[in-house]
């Protein structure tokens, strides 16, 4: 009967907790990181380079980097911030068309592995001084 | 004059005091040490905060409106009235005077003037036991203050952009330096090494009648039914209803829709805090309750002023009719009601399991100290422990004779020479009189 009552629980409240949103996936403050700088991101999980080409058809990019060339594409949700900080001025946050062949990026896919194609969670955008 | 004549043990003790000067205790981990050296004393070329600014280890690592009233003006807590560059857009002050609360852009910086949240700041105690989840670490108190990764480690990086910066521009080598790898290293062993570094196990032998009711209240599935998500009192979900590997869980809880809340109150513009995300899905991150009599004001908008007050917060129809609410209706037969005694008799068990763990700090700090003499630092930290056991519960008149036995340990402690031994007597035979059976 205890058993029972039990897993009553654990169902009723598997339902509340599957409501979550995994933890960690929205943090506005990453805006005014330099490229190459998000803590335990770019060591690992980021992707860094110089966009190769763009299809705003497909709203894709592909990136060269040290690993080869790599797609993302930049969904609704994708977020752009243009990184100013070699100017010394604020970052700001960008838009699809701020993302043009030859510009450096890092690019971090929903994936969170460097291995990865798809989605972009964000991207950043070099703006040169 | 009359000058003294010392005696033979007089002049023993003296020569005794020569020969053990004061000493720190053994010294912890170097990267804890240099953590703790960061914490409070680095400010990463910014405004002049420091972590240590809005987490001071005297008020238990958070803010409340009474601390930082004893602030001079030109604490760099108060930059925003100090610092022309952030007059604007920074800080409420008289919402962080009045109430404690911080300003936070966690739904992005397009709009300061209108997109922030005010916030109490949540105490670093026992991160150890509340950050992991089945779901990622839960950090602050909706997990969305900290960048890259989103852990701890990377929490400092969010918070030093966030709050140390000379300008509301934020750029990066210019309004601050952002914390380097081995400086977050460093600062997140520190975090770690605070307070409780293991959970409780509950029931605990309890000598009060209040108190000792109040656990069973707080255990019981279908009345308190609190240890669903405090799960031996602390910020985890109880793992045979969530799962082993739930750890910290996330809810909406309704605390947003209290009514009459203080910051509304005050006129001042406290847009809505939707909490986790973006747009927002209105949870925020279970607290351990052990450090929380001792850490007023409570929940993530510093809404409720007293321990009472935030037990009976379940009661109400913010919670009940909450998403958290209604599914603990549904799995448990109904909401929660507890009568005016029963609010009181948890709380009664809340902060005796508070001034527990304030004895257990003293204790482990005066006994670090080995038979040397404690520091300074070590004397002002464990004096501010027994205060805070002797307060959270001589305000509900609870165990009135602990209360006079750790009055007598805060002199011991505070003597000169202090007398550590002495001190930790008095703190343990305190303890006994609040619980049986609890070792060390």
């Amino acid at each position: 009967m205890r058993t029972t009552k039990q897993q009553g629980l654990s169902v009723a409240f598997s339902v509340l907790v599957g409501t979550g949103i995994a933890a960690g996936i929205q943090q506005a403050t990453e805006m005014f990181i330099p490229i190459g700088q998000s803590p335990a991101l770019s060591k690992t999980a980021t992707v860094i380079g110089t966009i190769e080409s763009v299809d705003a058809a497909k709203r894709t990019i592909v990136v060269k980097s040290d690993g080869g060339s790599a797609t993302a594409t930049i969904a609704d949700k994708t977020r752009i911030f243009l990184d100013r900080s070699r100017r010394k001025e604020p970052n700001r946050y960008g838009a699809f068309e701020d993302l043009e062949e030859g510009a450096r990026v890092e690019v971090l896919y929903e994936s969170r592995t460097r291995a990865a194609s798809g989605p972009a969670e964000w991207v950043k955008v070099e703006v040169p001084p | 004059m009359k000058v003294p004549v010392l005696g033979a043990g007089g002049v023993l003790a003296i020569m005794l005091l020569l020969a053990c000067p004061p000493e720190e205790p053994p010294e912890p981990p170097d990267i804890v040490k240099r953590g703790e050296t960061l914490f409070f004393e680095e400010t990463f070329d910014g405004n002049g905060r420091t972590c240590g600014t809005c987490h001071p280890r005297e008020n238990n690592f958070t803010l409340d409106s009474a601390f930082i009233a004893t602030l001079p003006n030109d604490d760099p807590l108060f930059v925003a009235e100090t610092n022309p560059d952030l007059a604007e857009n920074f800080e409420n002050p008289r919402l962080m005077r009045q109430l404690g609360l911080i300003l936070e852009n966690l739904d992005g910086f397009s709009d300061l003037a209108n997109v922030f949240v005010m916030r109490g700041i949540p105490h670093t105690l026992a991160l150890k036991t509340s950050v992991a989840s089945g779901a990622g670490p839960r950090t602050g108190w909706s997990g969305d203050g900290a960048p890259g990764d989103g852990s701890l480690r990377s929490f400092a990086t969010g918070a030093v952009i966030q709050h140390f910066t000379k300008t509301t521009n934020r750029v990066a080598g210019v309004d601050f330096r952002l914390p380097t790898d081995e400086e977050l290293d460093a600062l997140e062993a520190f975090q770690l090494s605070l307070g409780r570094q293991e959970d409780l196990a509950l029931p605990i032998a309890l000598e009060g009648d209040a108190a000792a009711r109040g656990q069973e209240i707080f255990l019981d599935r279908t009345l308190g039914k609190c240890s669903l998500c405090h799960f031996n009192a602390g910020a985890n979900g109880d793992p045979a209803v969530f799962g082993p590997q739930a750890g910290n869980l996330s809810f909406d809880t309704g605390v947003e829709v209290l009514p009459d809340q203080p910051a509304d109150l005050t006129g001042e513009l406290v847009p809505p805090d939707d909490g986790f995300g973006r747009p927002g899905n209105g949870q925020f991150n279970t607290p351990p309750l052990v450090e929380a009599a001792d850490t007023p004001p409570f929940f993530h908008n510093n809404a409720v002023a007293t321990i009472e007050g935030a037990v009976a917060f379940y009661n109400g129809d913010a919670f009940n009719n909450s998403p958290a609410g209604q599914v603990l209706a549904g799995a448990t037969g109904g909401g929660i009601n507890l009568d005016a005694t029963q609010v009181e008799a948890v709380a009664s068990f809340l902060r005796v399991l508070n001034a527990l763990e304030n004895i257990r700090q003293s204790i482990e700090l005066l006994e670090a100290s080995g038979k040397a003499r404690p520091s300074e630092r070590v004397v002002s930290q464990v004096s501010h422990e027994i205060e805070d056991a002797i307060r959270v519960l001589a305000e509900r008149a609870l165990h009135l004779d602990a209360v006079a036995l750790l009055r007598e340990a805060r002199a011991s402690v505070e003597r000169k020479p202090p007398q550590s031994r002495k001190a930790i007597e008095l703190l343990r035979e305190a303890r006994s009189l609040l619980a049986e059976g609890i070792e060390g």
